[in-house]
């Protein structure tokens, strides 16, 4: 309407030249602020290198080796998909506090079936998995179709899982040559699972680890599925307006998050050799650790797997430095919070 | 917080700049004449004052040796991160391990796969399975546990009923104390009326305790408690002494491990009835890892003595156990 004159055109030289400095660090900040979970691990890498031991045959720095970074990957493979799962439920806006009681549960599950009764893995295995997703299921029919929030329904089962676990357990770890038990020895799945595929790298753990990161970041940024969850947790009401199943697809997610959970037990069976139920316990921290770490925002419709898998090596990487530096537990705790501490106000920064 | 950002930045670079710099070649800089061995120990949780101690003892044990260092991790109690700390000394190329495992299966196959890849492995207080190992020292569990189930008899006169508070079942200390304990007590009319695993933790021993005593209130139902060590027996005096009804003076409480600080000074104060005393093997771990590095020979097997304190002869440190 107005007959203003456009001034794109009007580029005042004097006031351009003056702006080019602060434009460069502006720049900077702005690249450090969108890149800034890359740059955080490089910067994690980097200190873990400089603060790394030496292993006095070769030379060469510890952190550095293939092998250390190989473990890393290993040694956090449980976490990396436990935090991945977690990832869809935070992305709607809601937590599962319950994937380290689903892990434990799982865990003994698993070995209660190939061990005491003998099972093959090929039945075991999708058991455990449909387990957890049960529990899951059941964690997001409480969130959406009785209303009650994610942290109380997964609490919920949070504690049940824990007691069926050790209830199904006996009061024992599960492992081979106790008495009535069908197997005397290992089941072969738990040397098949921490075996290197190639050579000295790759277990099927880590693996699963990889596989499970790259098929939900799929699932969220190609699918509709996925589509759905950025909307619920951005305007769950809109969404709700907008035709999509919120009901369903919160079911849906959970159910995603106690498979990763049911997944991880299995992985947790075989590295331990023996079920445990109490494996997993405290491990949904870590895992909403890493996702927090990672920038994927609490508040939902923002975030992503990547993210999630950067912050899960954040986190292994400071884990790992810390041990082979012998640190003692205490500094390493101190060190978790304040990476915590440091993500979050950054991406407060960015909100 | 646009300010945070730029000190962000800014400490990253300075990092970034500072870390390409620093990163040298490390050779030579071992200071002084002589290489240095290095020793990892891997303790299972340092949450048992009683694994406090075995650390301290091989501290001390190490301290007048500056041709050793030892690196310390601690697992917290979880048998992956343990597996994790046997893995890292080998990246790091230590030339003996110690370790003190939390249970034997998971840690089994690190322990053999570093022993086989040339490391000597010593194990303290706790087996694994199977023979991969250089050395292992701990006292005997067995002789203990029927050490305490003989003196319980003689205490009670061979009749009574007895709580027993285990230590973790899948550890060989606990398995070994409870079948050493069964021994003790045959052919007597002492009887197990409540038994629980407390982890060797004395929260789990109170809380197991305060069950016991629920399920168990008369005065006289529960004549003794056998717990698998000092802190167990400990938790157990205080949740009887909670309960109200004086029992904590009626019962008898018998624990093991005898940390002068804490077993002993139990005994002493009238606390506990008994203990026995587990060294840690700390000690004796730091001399058989010299001989070791040194190329000579060490038995596959070290058997600690142990001796019991009661109010008796705690004054005189206690009676040796044959």
């Amino acid at each position: 309407m107005s007959a203003r004159p456009q001034n794109e055109s009007h580029h005042p030289a004097p006031e351009a030249k003056r702006d080019a400095p602060r434009s460069i660090w502006r720049v900077i900040v702005s690249l450090v602020g969108q890149y800034r979970g890359v740059l955080a691990l490089i910067l994690v890498f980097v200190i873990g290198v400089i603060l790394s031991p030496v292993n006095p045959e070769t030379g060469h720095r510890v952190f550095l080796a293939l092998r250390t970074q190989q473990n890393i990957l290993f040694e956090y493979a449980e976490y990396g998909i436990l935090a991945a799962g977690m990832t869809l439920v935070i992305l709607t806006a809601g937590i599962d506090l319950s994937v380290g009681s689903v892990l434990g549960l799982s865990a003994t599950l698993v070995a209660i079936f190939l061990i005491r009764f003998g099972w093959p893995a090929a039945v075991a295995i999708p058991l455990c998995l449909l387990a957890g997703a049960a529990i899951g299921s059941a964690s997001g029919a409480l969130v959406s179709r009785f209303r009650v929030q994610p942290f109380v329904a997964t609490l919920v089962m949070m504690v049940a899982g824990r007691g069926a676990a050790k209830l199904v357990s006996g009061g024992v770890k599960v492992q081979p040559g106790l008495a009535g038990y069908a197997r005397t020895t290992d089941p072969p799945l738990f040397d098949v699972m921490t075996r290197p595929l190639f050579g000295h790298f790759l277990e099927p753990i880590t693996l699963l680890f990889l596989a499970t990161i790259l098929t939900l970041w799929v699932v969220a940024r190609y699918t509709r599925f996925g589509r759905y969850l950025y909307a619920i947790g951005g305007n769950e009401e809109a969404a709700r307006l907008s035709g999509i199943r919120v009901g369903q697809a919160k079911v849906a997610t959970y159910a995603i998050c106690g498979l990763c959970a049911a997944l991880a037990g299995i992985c947790n069976a075989s590295r331990q050799t023996l079920g445990d139920p109490e494996a997993g316990f405290t491990y949904e921290l870590d895992a909403i650790a890493a996702v927090v770490i990672g920038g994927t925002s609490l508040m939902g419709g923002q975030g992503g797997m990547l993210l999630t898998l950067l912050g899960t090596l954040i986190l292994g990487y400071i884990g790992k430095f810390l041990s082979l530096m012998g640190a003692a537990e205490a500094h390493r705790l101190l060190a978790k919070g304040l990476i915590i501490v440091i993500a979050v106000l950054i991406q407060r920064r960015r909100e | 917080m646009k300010a945070f950002s730029v000190i962000a930045s800014a400490a990253l670079l300075a990092v970034v700049f500072v870390g390409c710099g620093a990163r040298k070649p490390a050779t030579g800089a071992r200071g002084g004449a002589g290489r240095q061995w290095v020793i990892g120990m891997s303790q299972c949780n340092l949450g048992e004052p009683w694994r406090v101690q075995m650390n301290a003892d091989i501290a001390a044990a190490a301290k007048p040796h500056p041709e050793i260092k030892v690196i310390y991790k601690d697992a917290q109690n979880q048998s992956t991160t343990q597996q994790a700390q046997v893995r890292e000394f080998m990246d790091q190329g230590v030339n003996l391990i110690i370790i003190s495992p939390k249970e034997a299966k998971p840690l089994t196959e690190p322990v053999r796969r570093a022993y086989q890849s040339g490391i000597p492995v010593i194990v303290l207080d706790r087996k694994v399975q199977g023979e991969d190992y250089a050395c292992f020292i701990g006292a005997d569990n067995t002789k203990i546990g029927r050490a305490a189930g003989q003196f319980l008899v003689k205490a009670l006169n061979g009749r009574g009923n007895i709580v027993e508070l285990q230590g973790l079942m899948t550890s060989t200390p606990g398995q070994e104390r409870h079948k050493g304990f069964l021994e003790g007590i045959k052919g007597s009319n002492l009887k197990i009326i409540f038994s629980a695993d407390c982890k060797w933790l004395e929260p789990d021993a109170q809380r197991e305790m305060n069950s016991a005593l629920a399920r168990f209130p008369q005065a006289t139902a529960i004549d003794a408690v056998y717990a698998h060590n000092d802190p167990s027996a400990h938790g157990a005096y205080i949740a009887a002494k909670l309960e109200g009804k004086g029992r904590e003076k009626t019962i008898g409480f018998v624990g093991i491990d005898a940390l002068p600080h804490e077993g002993v000074r139990y005994v002493r104060e009238g606390i506990l009835t008994a203990t026995f005393q587990y060294p840690t093997g700390g000690k004796e771990g730091i001399e058989t890892a010299l001989r070791i590095l040194k190329g000579e020979k060490a038995p596959k097997n070290i058997t600690l003595g142990t001796r019991i304190f009661t109010k008796d002869n705690v004054a005189q440190g206690g009676a040796v156990i044959e």
